[in-house]
């Protein structure tokens, strides 16, 4: 049960962080570099949200972690990718 | 398998960048923005609330032209250089005595329409579109290199004269508005200068038209590519998520539903990225 509610409360900051860098991002949308900036905000944000959410239900293994960092690093790779080579 | 991706998108990074550097004309950026298109939206826009149409003047084209210059030498994108030089003076030297006057700029938008919808949705730059007192009209569009970035840049500029083929030598100070964001609306200028004539080179002819047809374009590949790749990473944690609920399987793994929804947020976020931007 608690677990349940780690999951919801969690889950639910992450909805607000995300909904909240995606504003961030829309609106420095005339600068390049703020939005490689707050593109590497949000990475960095969801990435620490993930470890901070396993460490809290204990299972924070480096597995988890690694998995964690990829997916910021793809994410990262993606805004590059639009933002400076688009 | 995730860091294969990012090994990936990496190399596919660097080999845009590289075939861009050696075959622009294979993989680019299209571009199709005219003066005559511009001029011709410009007014559709102005007739459409009743205003009279705008005059393409040579001198004000001059002064854009001029301007689109001076900002690709001495790389800045901004309504006045790091000189202090506002577009009033380029508008003084091109030898148009104006009674008032403004400025629009884009850069890196791929056709004429884009540039004057963004200019029409944005409030301060639609203000000079739609001004009633302006009866003259210039532009320029011009391609270069601005803080390292290949660009195309279309300056717009408005005016309205009372003397038309005359420059006066101490003319009165004079107060206009530059309508932008950057600058706040109607900043007060104060111009005591005489024009110095310089207006010895047509623009018309070089700088009325960039057109680019490479045969990729880079913005639509890249996009197509990115937004295919995330929806393929979507649709596999969806359905990792599904098998391991339906099996009960037990793993050390991060959340899949955290995974989906960062992956969302990023696709909106990169939906808004635009290429064209304006001053």
């Amino acid at each position: 049960m608690k677990r349940k509610w780690i999951e919801v409360v969690n889950l639910s900051i992450l909805a607000v962080i995300l909904l909240l860098t995606v504003f961030l991002f829309w609106q420095v949308r005339d600068s390049r570099v703020m939005q490689i900036i707050v593109g590497l905000l949000l990475s960095l944000l969801y990435v620490t949200w993930g470890l901070i959410h396993h460490a809290m239900l204990g299972d924070l293994y480096p597995k988890v972690v690694v998995e964690y960092l990829l997916v910021g690093a793809i994410a990262m790779t993606l805004i590059f990718t639009v933002v400076w080579v688009n | 398998m995730m860091l294969f991706y990012v090994l990936l998108l990496a190399l596919f990074n660097f080999g845009f960048r590289y075939v861009h550097a050696q075959y622009p004309s294979v993989l680019g950026y299209a571009t199709d923005i005219r003066v005559r298109e511009l001029l011709d939206l410009t007014n559709k826009k102005r007739s459409a609330i009743g205003l009279s149409q705008l005059k393409l003047d040579e001198k004000l084209s001059l002064a854009a032209a001029k301007k689109a210059q001076d900002m690709f030498s001495h790389d800045y994108w901004s309504h006045t250089s790091p000189q202090g030089k506002s577009p009033w003076e380029f508008i003084i030297a091109s030898g148009y005595e104006y009674t008032m006057a403004g400025e629009n700029l884009a850069k890196n938008f791929s056709n004429s329409d884009g540039v004057v919808e963004a200019w029409m949705a944005s409030p301060t730059h639609k203000d000079n579109i739609v001004k009633p007192g302006y009866r003259d009209i210039g532009f320029a569009i011009v391609n270069g290199v601005l803080n390292g970035e290949e660009t195309t840049l279309v300056v717009q500029m408005f005016g309205a004269t009372n003397k038309k083929d005359s420059i006066a030598l101490n003319p009165e100070p004079l107060t206009v508005g530059l309508q932008t964001e950057t600058l706040g609306d109607q900043v007060p200028i104060n111009v005591f200068e005489a024009a110095s004539p310089e207006a010895s080179y047509s623009p018309m002819s070089t700088l009325s038209s960039v057109i680019q047809a490479p045969k990729i374009n880079i913005p639509t590949v890249t996009r197509d590519i990115v937004f295919i790749f995330l929806g393929f990473l979507i649709a596999i944690l969806t359905i990792d998520a599904f098998v391991v609920s339906k099996r009960n399987i037990i793993r050390v793994a991060g959340h899949n539903g955290a995974h989906i929804m960062f992956l969302f947020a990023l696709c909106f976020a990169l939906f808004l990225v635009k290429r064209g931007v304006l001053l």
